[in-house]
Formats: structure tokens, sequence, C-alpha cells
């Protein structure tokens, strides 16, 4: 009973999901794969709405910061990670960490410039996880 | 209700087995709770440790950075063991095994190897990432270039100072370490979570098939009490349970027997209903157990006394019972019963009287008391006068109405401390408790006085009297067998002595009924000894005078009395019962004598032998099989047989009078006639002779004799000829005497004669002389005749 009623309540999510990103005037999906120590992302994208589905292969959990920033990013003092403070206005969109394995979304509505994303976990983005995104 | 079901015990084999299903259920799935709780939380021993040396790692690529850099500044420092240390407990944590003390404030730990797919991928990471950071490290010592140390854990360093790079080398090291421990910790709470939703799971499975069982259990109880219940309740048997505060239950055959509502016999009513005399034993073996075996009397609705017999139990220690349980039985049916069967073999099924039997034994106790008390007492014995002839005139039926009768007169006449027996017959007897002789004597003219006022039965006026023996007791020891006899020896001096009379025993009569006692003993003797014989008497035709029979008579000569006549012991014979095997003896010789004439050739055409039946013989019944017995023993036909039976024998009533003429039609058939003695005397009317197996028709002799002269008779013998012709039967005359009586009776139309003047009786062999000698001869010329008996 309480199972079947799980079912049904499930597959009547999935189908809201499916409306939901269909229904919006969602833009281009945008595929982004993170893995130790690298992001895999499209160089160049449309201006406009954009839904980043976001997938970590791990095996250390990653999180996800657009900034509109061509250039290289200001670090913080203990030399690590990327100074978040100083570059506050041009961030765009953050994700949390995601778990090795997850996948999530970001949506975004991105005017043309120059754009990074990058994973400022301690080390990462010095690490080699960033990179470049021209939104035209 | 619930009272009511203490008094069964109620698990069967059914309920036990449930029972042994809910716990087996209950440890089934303890086993499971508890092997699935040590397999979810198995993961997690040793979880502290883990985490520590986890945690621990990111302190150590720290100090590691540090170590390398005061070495370098040439201070003491020593970053191969840190270095050393990262890695031991990299691999420790990845594979398992012995994690290195740190510092000296703690302990070598063992760790178990990791488990789960992401944590050992950050685990192999750590451990590459260790590599990569000391080799890094190695390469500052040693001054050598640090980019040119191959990465391999896919790091993409841009910056290319050494000091920079091992930073973020111990960066990542850390970074991954602090996941890992976040990765294993929120594996924990993945496993906890599980570990819940599984307990729950099985928890309520069991707490389902346990209810299911239960259910089933308690189901299972209700029929098996419901079954026990209408057994209990269906049974004729009482069942009733005793507790403190009286009857606990009563099984509805208790209220259903007595009729009384269930609630009126809980509690302290059922006492209420036993009869007062009964009610200390039972309210005793309610109360204790005992005795074991009671019977009491409880009123029922319409206040009879039923008598009930029970068996106490004492089941006070039964758990399921607690109390005195009395299974009992209804027998007021079956003592009633008894009561009936004793009173029936005490008493007299006619009078209702006493019977020999109890008779006995009052006089027993009453010479017991005489013995203390010296006091008297008299036997009285009663024969009545005639009692046989009306009895056998009119029949058992008004012989048991006189009885009756005569049991009421003289209940009439005694006082209710005197016993009043009946032995049997006509025979009555009366005990007079303290008694003289005078008394006695008063009491046997009180009793014969009272009998004389006619009796009317069957509408006959019938005058009886009766002979009373007495015999006397002064007191003192006697027995009770010599009392009754004495009187019995007195009765008989009184009938000898007259009717209605009355005698007082004397020593001196014992003498002379000893004659009467000595011929039965030589009878019986004399039929032992084969002092029996038969005689012959010829039957002619009157009309040719030719020989037609013979009637067999019974002479008997006793060696110390010489030839007895049979009017002598004919009466001691049927008195006795010797009549029987007289007869007997009389029907196998006459049958055994005509066969061997037969054989000899020496008998004329329709020759019969007749011989007398008895009536005595006839009431014993079983003639019929006796008679075949003879003529088969002697190879006779059945048609030279001929039975003479008396008028009353043949129409007596009741039972034995219609077996006879059943049998005597049986035999008839046979081939056997049938003759009726002494015709004329009797009762027969015309109707019932025509319903009887005869063929001939004796006329008595007492109308031959006066045929001549008295006018009277010769019209009755008339009639009785005619008569039996009209029925079609042959009619024969016996006692004739002269040519006169012959010559009238043949005119008369009679067929057959018999008589001294035709041929007195003779032994067989004389007979076949005779026969031979005299077939030619004349009938009136044969008076060679010594008379007939």
């Amino acid at each position: 009973m309480s199972l079947r009623l799980l079912v049904l309540a499930s597959l009547a999510l999935l189908a809201c999901s499916g409306c939901g990103s269909g229904g919006h005037e969602a833009g281009a999906v945008v595929r982004v794969t993170e893995r130790d120590f690298r992001i895999s992302a499209p160089r160049h994208v449309r201006s406009g709405d954009l839904l980043l589905s976001v997938r970590n292969r791990g095996p250390d959990a990653h999180e996800l910061i657009v900034v509109r920033e061509g250039s290289r990013l200001p670090l913080r003092r203990d030399g690590s990670t990327v100074s978040e403070e100083r570059l506050e206005p041009v961030i765009v969109g953050t994700l949390e960490p995601g778990q090795p394995g997850s996948s999530r979304k970001l949506r975004l509505h991105l005017a043309p410039g120059h754009y990074q994303l990058f994973c400022n976990m301690s080390g990462h983005y010095l690490g080699g996880m960033h990179t470049k995104l021209v939104v035209g | 209700m619930l009272r009511r079901r203490q008094a069964f015990r109620p698990f069967a084999t059914r309920g036990r087995r449930t029972i042994a299903g809910i716990l087996a259920t209950f440890a089934l799935f303890s086993t499971l709770t508890v092997t699935v709780s040590i397999w979810a939380t198995s993961g997690s021993r040793h979880r502290a440790s883990v985490l520590e040396v986890a945690a621990r790692q990111r302190t150590l690529a720290e100090r590691y950075v540090k170590d390398v850099l005061l070495a370098r500044a040439g201070a003491q420092a020593d970053p191969a063991l840190t270095g050393r240390l990262l890695a031991l407990s990299a691999d420790a944590l990845l594979n398992g095994g012995v994690a290195p003390a740190v510092n000296g404030d703690d302990d070598e730990t063992l760790l178990p190897p990791a488990s789960g797919v992401t944590v050992r991928a950050q685990l192999r990471q750590e451990r590459r990432l260790v590599r990569d950071l000391t080799a890094t490290g190695s390469a500052v010592l040693a001054r050598r270039p640090a980019t040119a140390v191959k990465l391999t854990a896919d790091e993409r360093l841009t910056v290319r100072d050494p000091v920079e790079r091992l930073r973020v080398l111990s960066a990542l090291t850390s970074n991954v370490s602090l996941n890992a421990a976040r990765t294993i910790g929120a594996e924990d709470d993945r496993n906890i979570g599980r570990l819940i939703v599984i307990e729950v799971v099985l928890g309520a499975i069991g707490l389902l098939t346990s209810l299911l069982l239960a259910f089933g259990l308690i189901a299972a109880t209700r029929r098996q009490t419901a079954h026990f219940r209408s057994l209990v309740t269906s049974s004729t048997d009482l069942v009733l349970v005793f507790g403190d505060g009286g009857c606990r239950y009563a099984s509805e055959s208790v209220a259903t027997m007595l009729g009384h509502p269930e609630d009126d016999l809980l509690g302290e009513g059922f006492a209420g209903f036993v009869h007062e005399d009964d009610r200390a034993s039972v309210c005793a073996a309610y109360a204790h157990g005992e005795p074991h075996e009671i019977v009491f009397r409880v009123a029922n609705e319409f206040h009879e006394w039923r008598h009930l017999e029970a068996h106490v139990t004492d089941l006070r220690a039964d758990r399921q019972i607690r109390g005195i349980v009395l299974n009992a039985r209804d027998v007021t049916e079956r003592l009633r019963l008894e009561e009936e069967l004793t009173h029936q073999a005490f008493h007299d099924g006619l009078t209702g009287l006493p019977n020999r039997a109890l008779f006995r034994d009052r006089l027993d106790q009453s010479l017991a008391r005489s013995k203390r008390s010296h006091e008297g007492l008299a036997v009285l014995l009663l024969d009545l006068d005639g009692f046989k002839q009306v009895n056998d005139s009119l029949g058992h039926d008004a012989g048991d109405q006189l009885l009756e009768e005569v049991a009421r007169r003289f209940g009439e006449v005694t006082r209710p401390a005197d016993t009043l027996a009946r032995f049997g017959g006509d025979e009555f007897a009366l005990l007079l408790e303290g008694a003289n002789e005078t008394q006695a004597v008063a009491a046997a003219n009180r009793l014969v006085r009272n009998l004389s006022e006619p009796i009317r039965i069957a509408g006959h006026e019938l005058g009886l009297g009766a002979s009373v023996g007495i015999a006397m007791h002064a007191g003192g020891e006697a027995a009770s067998e010599e009392l009754i006899r004495h009187a019995d020896l007195a009765m008989y001096a009184a009938k000898e002595a007259g009717r209605g009379r009355h005698e007082v025993f004397r020593y001196d009569m014992a003498r002379e009924l000893g004659e009467l006692l000595g011929l039965e003993h030589e009878l019986r003797l004399g039929l032992q000894r084969g002092e029996f014989s038969l005689h012959y008497q010829p039957e002619i035709a009157l009309d040719t005078a030719a020989i037609v029979g013979v009637e067999a008579l019974l002479r008997w000569h006793s060696p110390t009395r010489g030839s007895v006549p049979p009017a002598e012991f004919i009466p001691i014979a049927e008195a006795t019962g010797l009549i029987v095997p007289l007869g007997e003896y009389v029907l196998h010789e006459a049958c055994a004598q005509t066969a061997r004439w037969l054989r000899n050739a020496a008998l004329p055409e329709g020759f019969v032998t007749w011989t007398n039946l008895s009536g005595k013989q006839l009431s014993a019944g079983g003639v019929s099989a006796l008679v075949r017995e003879a003529l088969e023993a002697a190879e006779l036909p059945a048609g030279f047989l001929g039975l003479e039976v008396t008028e009353t024998a043949l129409v007596q009533e009741g039972h034995a009078g219609e077996r006879a003429r059943a049998e005597l039609q049986e035999l008839h058939e046979l081939g056997v006639r049938i003759a009726v003695d002494d015709f004329g005397t009797g009762f027969s009317s015309l109707g019932q002779l025509r319903s009887f197996p005869v063929d001939m028709i004796k006329v008595d002799r007492s109308f031959v004799q006066g045929i001549e002269h008295d006018a009277k008779d010769a019209a009755i013998t008339a009639n009785l000829v005619s008569l039996a012709h009209a029925l079609g039967l042959l009619a024969i005359a016996e006692g004739i005497e002269s040519d006169g009586q012959l010559t009238s009776l043949r005119e008369l139309g009679c067929d057959l004669a018999q008589g001294h003047h035709c041929g007195t009786p003779m032994p067989a062999a004389a007979f076949e002389r005779w026969l031979s000698g005299v077939r030619d001869k004349p009938v009136g010329q044969r008076s060679d005749a010594l008379g007939e008996v």
C-alpha cells in the first residue's frame, strides 16, 4: 500500500521535473564535468539562460563557482584558495561541494562576456580545477 | 461465563503448537534483528580511530611542509619521518593495518580496511597526493627542480615555485583527507538509517506474525472451550463444581434435570435443594472432597426427590479448576427398579402378599426374638378346599380372581403385626407372633369363617372352605423350616379329617402322614424297578362285534403292597408330578406293544390302541414331541395310536390350554386319534367341541349303567350319541356290564362299546390269545370279565 503510494509519488515528481525543464524558457544545457583536478566544459556558449548540468566524477568532492572575470583570479593569503570576497561583484553562480558521482544543476542567465568556472576547495584552483567560458 | 470456563483445561495440542509458533517467531525475528544490527554496525567499529587517523593526515600534511621548510633553512626538523608517517597512515586507512603513533601522546592504532567505493577512491587519491607531496618535499630538500617531480594524482600545477607547489599539494592532501573523513561519517549515517528501516520492517513483520498466531490461538481456544462445554452440557451426566462460596458451576444437564434455573443452583443455593438427611454428607463431600462416592436426594421443580449417585473428585490443587467436582448420575429409575425387583423377589405377584422366602425370613427373625424373649409364636398353613376344581372347570383366570379375593378376606381378619403370605397355588401361611394355642385356633376359625361367605367369580357363586394346619412354638430355639413342615403335616391331617377343619400339630401325626409320603417314595422306586405294566381292554364295534381297538390301562404291582389300585396311586402321582414319567412309560409301552402286534399281523383293519393323557401331562406341555418320539421309537404308524383326554383338560383356559390344544391339533394332523373321555360330565359346549381336533367321544359309564332302567340316562346317552354323529364323531360307551346295555346302545346307534361284558383288561400276551380265540364268537358270550378298573 504505502510502497505503491511512494512509487506513484516519485513518478509524479519525475514527470513534474520533466515538465519544469521543458516548460520553462530554459536555455541551452551546458554539460560540465568535474574530476580531480580538471573541469571540462564547452569553451563557447550563447548568451542568455543556461542550465549547467554539473557532474562530479570524483574522487574528491568539488564545488563550482562561476565568475565574470576573464583574467587570473586573486588568491587569499593562505595561498591555496581564491579570494571569493574580492570576486564578490563578479560571482554569477555557485554550487556547494557535491559528492563524487553526484549531478547538480545550476540555472544562469549569462550576458555576453568572459567567464571562468572553478572549484575553490583548498588547493583545487591551483591544482588545475578551472576553465574559461566565453559567452557570445 | 468466566467462572464456567475455569472448569475446563483449555489447551490441547493445537494450542501448545500455536504458542510454540509464537515463541519461535519471536526467537527468529530477535535473531534476525540482532544479526542485522551486528552486520550493519560492524563497519562502524574502530570508526573513531579511523576518523582520528583521517583527520590527523591534514595536520601531518601541513607539518610536513613546515618541516621541509625548517630543514631547508637548517633548523632541526625531520620531514622524512613526517612524510613516512603520512604515507603509512594513508596506507593503513586504505588497506587496514597499524596506523603509527605520531606524537608519542597517542598509540599505534589497528585500522580495518576501508569499505565503500567512494571512500576507497578518495583514500587512493590521498595516497597518490601524499606520494606527490613527499616526492616534491624531497626534491625541495635536495634542491632539485620541483617541476621535474612526476605527479601521479592528475594535478595540473601551474605554479613553478617549489615551496608553492609544496603548499598546493599539502592543501590538496588535506582536502581529500577531510573529505574522506566526511564520507566515512556520512556512510555511518546511511548505515544507521538503513538499520533503523530494517529493524522497523523486521519488528513489524514479527509483530504481525505473532498477532496472527495469537488470534489463531484465541480462536482455537474458544472453539475448544465451546467443544468441551457442549460435551459437558449435552452429556446426561451431571457436572457440579464446588469451591469457596458453594456451587460455582452446574452443567446445563443439572438445570434441565432438576428444572431449576441455573442461578438458583449456584452459590449456596444447591444445598437448599438437597434432602435434609443427605445434606450433611453432600456438604462434607464438596467441602473436603470426601467421601468419594455419595448417593443423595435432590428436589426437582415438582418437589419430587431425584436420587443422584455422585463421584467426588478433589481438584482443588488443579489450577484449571480449583474446586471439588461432583460427577453425578440420576439413578432414581434404577433405584426404583431395584426396589421393585426386591419387592417382586419377596412378594407374590398375584396377591401382593409376602412369598415363601419373605415368610421364612420373617419367621427366622421372629424365632430369633423368641429365643431371647421366650415368647411363643404360631405358624398357620391354609389350603383351600375345592380350589382345584374351580381352577379346572372355570379356568385359571377365575382361579386367580378367587385367590385375590381369598387373600383380601384373609387380610381382613389378620392384625398388621402378623405376616400373611402365599406359598403358591392355593396355599397360604400366617405367622402369629407372641400367640398361644388358643389364640392361634381362634385365628384359624376367624380365617375359615370369613371365607364361608360365597364368593362370586365368573358368574358362579362359590363357597370355599380351607383346611388349616397349626404349628406352635413355645419359645426358645427352633428351626423355621421344621415349624413350617409341622404346620404342613397338621394341614394334611386336617384335610384327611375332612374339609374346613383345623388341626394343631402333634408328633404322632408325623407317623400317619409318613404313610402317604412313603407311598410316593415307593411309587418312584416302582417306576425305576419296572413294577408297572399295561393291561389292554378290548373295544368292539356294536354292529359287527369286531375288535376295533384296545384301551391301555396302567397297573402297579408293588412287592410290598401287592397290586395297588390306580385310584390310590394316580392322585399321588398327579400331586407329586410322577404322572409325567408314568405317562411317558404308558405311551412308549403301548406304542411298542401295538407295533409288535402289527408285525405279527395279528391286528384287524383300523385297530387303535388308546392311551390316557392326564390333564397335568397336557398342561405341562411337550405332549406332541413325546408322542412323536414314542411312535418313532416303536416305528408305529400314527393311525394306530389314540389319545384319550378328559373334557376338562381339553377346554382349560389360558396359555397352557391353548398350547395343549395346539399340540393335540398337531398330533391329530399327523394321524393320531383323539377321544374325549368322560364326555358329558364336564362343561364343554357344542361349539367348543366342533373346533377341537376330536375323532371320538366316550360316553361316561354313569350314563351307561342306567341306560336300561333310567329314562333320563337313556335320553342323555341318546343325545350324546346323536350329538357325536352330528359332529361327524364316533361314540363309544364304556362300562358295559350286560347284554341288555349292549342291546340298548345298539338301538341308540352307538358305534363302539367297551366294558367287562365285552372283554376285561388283560396283559398283552393274554389279549393276543384272546384275539385269536374269540375273533369269531358272538359278543354276548364273552363273559369272562373280572371287572374293569
